[in-house]
């Protein structure tokens, strides 16, 4: 009910920050294969994570709160994405998306892949599948905020 | 009209025409004037003993394919890019995961290993044991390690 008066709120300065931080976690380009089309899925019309805050996808890392690894991280390109994730400001956050960033995958036995991208950079949010679904990386990203929030204790 | 080996139907109902390796350039420039003027694709084959390279042949006017195989002993294979110029980098893909050798190839580099990587890793006796790890320098050069800390 509106009733014209101004309303007071009171919280913590961690609080309104951590809220603040969770509800723009602007995502950073990097699609590495085929997981890339279904993080490209997130963004459009069906699944817009602009109403989660995620507003748009930013081409800088400079730029960028969450890196998606999305796809098969091979051995050359894992300086690569280190090196991408050092150039992020503080606070940043990775969600590793696909069985193949996560442990290697169908490929874990062959020459050219790196066997989870958590030996790169640090993970926060593992998201299974091959490729997982828009709406189980849409679940990702709420599940970061959450833990962003500190409402999660995983 | 050169000399061929052998001429069978594929599964695909594409001719395989089998040539010999000293055959090979005089028998391409022959496909090139019956007006085959894309290279499709290159790939090799290990056959433990010796290699087959395969190419496949297109002819954008007639919608037609022609698959031309050779067979080498000692890895080396004479070069197309003087016929078609887009061989460069396919010929550089088989150098590098197969290890043939194109002779005449203007830059016989690998393609997407880094130099110093040991082995070709597509070889029947290519050995998977000995992990090898890439990272880079300040320079952003590759290089590649068998150091488990170094690289990934």
């Amino acid at each position: 009910m509106k009733t014209g008066e101004t309303g007071v709120l009171t919280t913590t300065l961690e609080n309104a920050l951590t809220w603040g931080r969770s509800n723009s976690l602007w995502p950073l380009t990097l699609g590495l294969a085929c997981c890339a089309i279904e993080m490209m899925a997130i963004q459009a019309s069906k699944l817009d994570i602009s109403r989660f805050g995620s507003e748009i996808f930013r081409n800088s890392p400079r730029q960028s709160d969450l890196m998606i690894v999305s796809g098969t991280v091979t051995k050359k390109m894992a300086p690569r994405i280190r090196r991408v994730y050092d150039e992020m400001p503080y606070p940043k956050y990775v969600i590793a998306m696909g069985v193949c960033v996560i442990q290697g995958g169908p490929y874990a036995r062959g020459y050219s892949v790196v066997l989870g991208v958590d030996r790169v950079v640090p993970v926060d949010v593992y998201v299974p599948g091959c490729p997982p679904t828009p709406e189980a990386l849409t679940y990702g990203i709420i599940t970061l905020q959450k833990k962003i929030r500190g409402e999660t204790d995983r | 009209m050169v000399d061929i080996i052998s001429e069978s139907i594929g599964k695909d109902n594409r001719k395989i025409i089998l040539v010999s390796l000293e055959n090979l350039i005089p028998f391409m420039k022959e496909m090139r004037s019956k007006g085959f003027d894309h290279l499709s694709l290159v790939t090799a084959v290990d056959r433990k003993d010796s290699i087959d390279v395969v190419y496949h042949l297109h002819s954008m006017e007639r919608n037609e394919y022609v698959v031309v195989k050779v067979n080498t002993k000692n890895s080396v294979v004479p070069s197309v890019t003087g016929i078609w110029p887009s061989a460069n980098w396919d010929e550089r893909e088989q150098y590098d995961l197969v290890g043939v050798k194109f002779d005449g190839h203007p830059n016989l580099k690998r393609l997407f290993l880094p130099e110093s990587w040991v082995g070709h890793p597509l070889r029947k006796d290519y050995d998977l044991s000995k992990v090898q790890y890439i990272n880079m320098d300040e320079d952003g050069e590759d290089y590649v390690t068998f150091d488990a800390g170094d690289g990934w």
